[in-house]
């Protein structure tokens, strides 16, 4: 009939070919190895109406718990501090009742004028800046 | 058909022993069209192992309106074609004729085989549009699915193939006879 379906017929199978052992157990091992791929609404399912309203509920429930935990420790009292006129340059006198260790002291006497004593602590103040300076400077 | 069916349904629910004996009986013949498409029989038996692995792997998207071999061919091509490209080979260049897997593979006979004189005059994808049609026995339509062509391009081709084919076999013929 048609001449030339049938020599290409034939013709294809005069190409012998064999799937080897070989080749066979490399497939068949390969297969074994692979995972199939899932389609992609499988691969990410919907998540159903429930799920999103249990997770809003949930946050909504933390979020009032801290609220609420945080009210019930209270607010701290806060530490009322006087402080001193600033040309007294001494440090502010915490008027809250504080554990004081009963030490063994005497009061510095002084004998220049405050203005002297003044000039001294301050020149004190500005030598140990300095120093702290060079000291970070020296160590960053 | 039913029974191929019910094989790429346990297939597709992750049963290797389904695929292999689905894919049991395409194994030789995509052996032999992968044959005439690759540098070596190393190369042939690659584009096999690569095909199964992936059709096995993308059987999800195997859409059933098609044929299973159509489908099984479309992804050897490609393959077939990326192996080539791998390798740095152009599509239509000639092989290395004592190397060429193609003929060690082919039985001697009086005259040359119509595959090795179709290689020698068609382009690659034209080639490839004979054997499925002639061998595979695939449908125009489903040709064209193959090689993700035209319908009518795949029908100009193929007319314009058979004739050439005729004149290379009336060509050999001539020649067998003459040195019969």
């Amino acid at each position: 009939m048609d001449k030339l379906r049938d020599t290409l017929k034939a013709d294809a199978d005069q190409i012998q070919v064999t799937i080897s052992d070989e080749l066979d157990a490399r497939i068949s091992a390969s297969l074994q190895g692979v995972e199939p791929e899932l389609p992609a609404r499988q691969r990410q399912p919907r998540k159903p109406f429930s799920f999103w309203l249990a997770s809003s509920l949930t946050g909504i429930a933390a979020t009032i718990l801290v609220i609420v935990v945080a009210n019930l420790k209270g607010p701290e009292a806060p530490v009322t501090v006087a402080s001193k006129p600033a040309t007294n340059l001494t440090t502010p006198v915490v008027t809250e009742q504080a554990f004081v260790p009963l030490l063994k002291t005497e009061s510095a006497v002084l004998t220049a004028p405050l203005r002297e004593e003044l000039e001294n602590l301050e020149s004190d103040l500005k030598k140990a800046e300095r120093a702290v300076r060079e000291e970070m400077g020296l160590s960053f | 058909m039913s029974d191929e069916l019910d094989l790429i349904d346990a297939a597709k629910a992750g049963s290797v022993v389904a695929f292999t004996e689905l894919v049991h009986d395409y194994r030789e013949r995509l052996l032999r069209f992968l044959l005439t498409r690759c540098a070596s029989f190393a190369d042939a038996e690659d584009a096999l192992q690569d095909t199964l692995i992936n059709a096995y792997r993308y059987l999800h998207s195997y859409d059933s309106r098609w044929r299973f071999s159509t489908w099984l061919y479309r992804i050897a091509i490609r393959n077939a074609a990326n192996l080539q490209a791998d390798a740095g080979e152009s599509p239509d260049e000639l092989q290395d004729t004592e190397a060429d897997p193609l003929l060690l593979c082919i039985a001697l006979s009086e005259r040359e085989n119509l595959w090795v004189s179709a290689r020698r005059v068609l382009r690659k994808e034209v080639y490839a549009a004979m054997w499925l049609r002639y061998v595979e026995d695939m449908s125009i339509n489903d040709v064209a699915a193959v090689l993700d062509r035209s319908v009518s391009w795949t029908k100009v081709n193929l007319l314009r193939a058979r004739k050439q084919l005729d004149a290379e076999l009336a060509r050999t013929e001539k020649e067998s006879k003459a040195y019969g």
